[in-house]
């Protein structure tokens, strides 16, 4: 493993600045300062926006959101927030462009809040089997059907 | 040496990250992006092939394959890679945050790898829309930022390969809780401790969080590949393109507006050039007679859209041979659009024989928007280099 691990290394490290170096050498002195700047924003806007945002709902949810309707929530969750990051630049950038590129025509606001939609209606359906099958199930195997949540 | 942190430093008490839920997501991460490097190199060559190994013209979806997975695989590495750095986001909290030179500098590496990837997607995916709000070339930063980021990810597989082990051996369900204190030295991790009953994991399950990842991902595909597959368009909810709202089926990237072609274009008056051992000049009542070869061949453009067309129009071949070339000739075809850098273009080997000049798509007389009175169109060929609007054809050797 050490052999690979230092092969891979030294690979990585050569490719790595072999992009550096043709960075620094094809790019304009102003451009690579603005790249600079474009990927400091990256690291802030993951490290201290998306990431924390991300972090604190979870938190949010596990202290005030029972067990068992919180899997629901959290899966609806995590599929609308995936899919809301690829949608947001397309839904400012909307109608910019001349109609005959045939691009960003859609109603891609309505269209995301319609994928949402799905997936929270489903989510519900999911919670509202779970629900009645507990019903079901708690008056002979109260216990066993706790534990089956888990 | 674990040192004390202050009681206010941050602690995640979540048992849904896991070295076992991160190694997972890495390496499908990691296949993607290794998917993006090669068919983003494939790309590179459509627009700089050595001579001595001209693109071939077979099979004629062989760009649009590639390109198509290309953009449609960039996409979905954007929620991919966010749900990747969510499962290792306490590793920034580590104490303390910075142990050694060794430690800063692994530090250093993969906050390149992380910003690196960030902008790549990015900027690509804002490519595909069109839109540069940044100052440089966006084809050559992109190839150039990809080397950097592929070194940088094969260092952090380098630097990370136990964990990766530790991560890909141990079961989802039971395998150890990502805080941020690192496994290897947190004496009630699983690693270390040896068998323990799995975390609890009260609300969604780890399985559940893959899952769902998973769906996002699938769901992005799903409404975003209709651009490329065309039969999907109609589920394009998120599909940048639409091709079936292009003029004659076929969605346009730069317009004869943008060219400032359209006087030109539509006069009268215009002629192809053909420049060769024995020079000649095309008017548009020689096209009609001679544009007899029809083919069926897709429009594929690096920003991964793309659609088949039916083509009519002139062999490529037959114009050149008359101007005293030969199939091995090499060749250029000029665009009538001035000052733009894809105005022309290069062409030999396979392809020169196999391209058409066209009059006609879908059964119709050119748009101009897709380059009246004659454009170049061949199998698999990147878009931009399908020159439109073509007003001379030189035999270069």
């Amino acid at each position: 493993m050490k052999a690979w691990r230092i092969i891979l290394a030294a690979a990585g490290i050569a490719l790595g600045a072999f992009g550096v170096f043709r960075l620094l050498t094809e790019i304009s002195t102003y451009s690579l300062v603005i790249l600079a700047v474009w990927l400091l924003a990256a690291l802030v806007i993951q490290d201290a926006i998306l990431a924390p945002s991300a972090v604190g709902v979870g938190w949010l949810l596990r202290r005030y959101v029972p067990d068992r309707g919180r899997r629901y929530l959290q899966i609806a969750l995590i599929m609308s927030a995936l899919i809301t990051v690829v949608a947001v630049p397309m839904i400012f950038l909307r109608g910019t462009q001349p109609a005959v590129k045939a691009l960003l025509l859609r109603n891609y606001g309505f269209n995301l809040i319609l994928i949402i939609a799905i997936i929270g209606v489903i989510n519900l359906i999911l919670y509202a089997v779970r629900v009645a099958r507990d019903r079901a199930l708690a008056p002979a195997h109260q216990t066993s059907a706790r534990q089956a949540g888990h | 040496m674990v040192q004390q942190r202050p009681r206010w430093w941050p602690k995640f008490s979540s048992t849904l990250r896991s070295t076992a839920v991160t190694a997972r997501i890495g390496l499908v991460l990691g296949i993607a992006i290794a998917v993006l490097f090669v068919t983003g190199l494939l790309s590179h060559y459509q627009y700089e092939p050595w001579s001595w190994l001209p693109e071939p013209a077979k099979p004629v979806w062989g760009y649009r394959l590639t390109q198509g997975i290309h953009v449609a695989t960039g996409i979905a590495t954007i929620p991919l890679l966010l749900f990747k750095l969510w499962s290792v986001y306490p590793n920034q909290f580590r104490f303390p945050p910075i142990r050694s030179i060794k430690h800063a500098v692994e530090r250093l590496t993969v906050a390149i790898l992380v910003s690196v990837a960030l902008v790549q997607v990015t900027t690509g995916f804002l490519n595909v829309l069109n839109w540069y709000p940044f100052p440089w070339y966006f084809v050559t930063v992109h190839r150039l930022l990809a080397y950097v980021l592929v070194g940088s990810i094969l260092l952090h597989i380098g630097v990370k390969l136990p964990d990766i082990g530790y991560g890909l051996r141990a079961k989802v369900v039971e395998a150890d809780v990502l805080t941020e204190i690192p496994w290897s030295e947190n004496p009630e991790s699983h690693s270390n401790a040896g068998t323990l009953p799995p975390p609890p994991t009260p609300g969604i399950t780890r399985r559940g969080m893959l899952a769902a990842a998973g769906a996002s991902v699938g769901v992005v595909i799903l409404t975003s590949v209709g651009q490329t597959i065309t039969p999907l368009e109609r589920l394009g909810l998120l599909a940048p393109r639409q091709w079936t709202r292009g003029p004659q089926g076929v969605p346009v990237n730069r317009t004869a507006e943008q060219a400032r072609v359209i006087a030109a274009a539509t006069s009268p008056t215009w002629t192809l050039q053909v420049v060769g051992p024995r020079p000649y000049r095309l008017t548009l009542a020689d096209l009609d007679p001679m544009a007899v070869h029809e083919a069926r061949l897709p429009v594929n453009c690096v920003e991964g859209w793309s659609v088949g067309a039916n083509w009519r129009g002139l062999s490529l071949l037959e114009v050149v041979l008359r101007a005293g070339g030969t199939a091995d000739s090499r060749i250029q075809l000029i665009s009538i659009e001035q000052d733009w850098g894809f105005n022309h273009s290069f062409m030999a080997g396979p392809q020169l024989s196999a391209a058409l000049l066209a009059t006609h798509l879908n059964g119709q007389r050119l748009d101009v928007d897709h380059g009246y009175p004659l454009r170049l169109i061949s199998p698999n060929r990147a878009g931009v280099l399908n020159t439109k609007w073509l007003g001379r054809i030189e035999v270069l050797s």
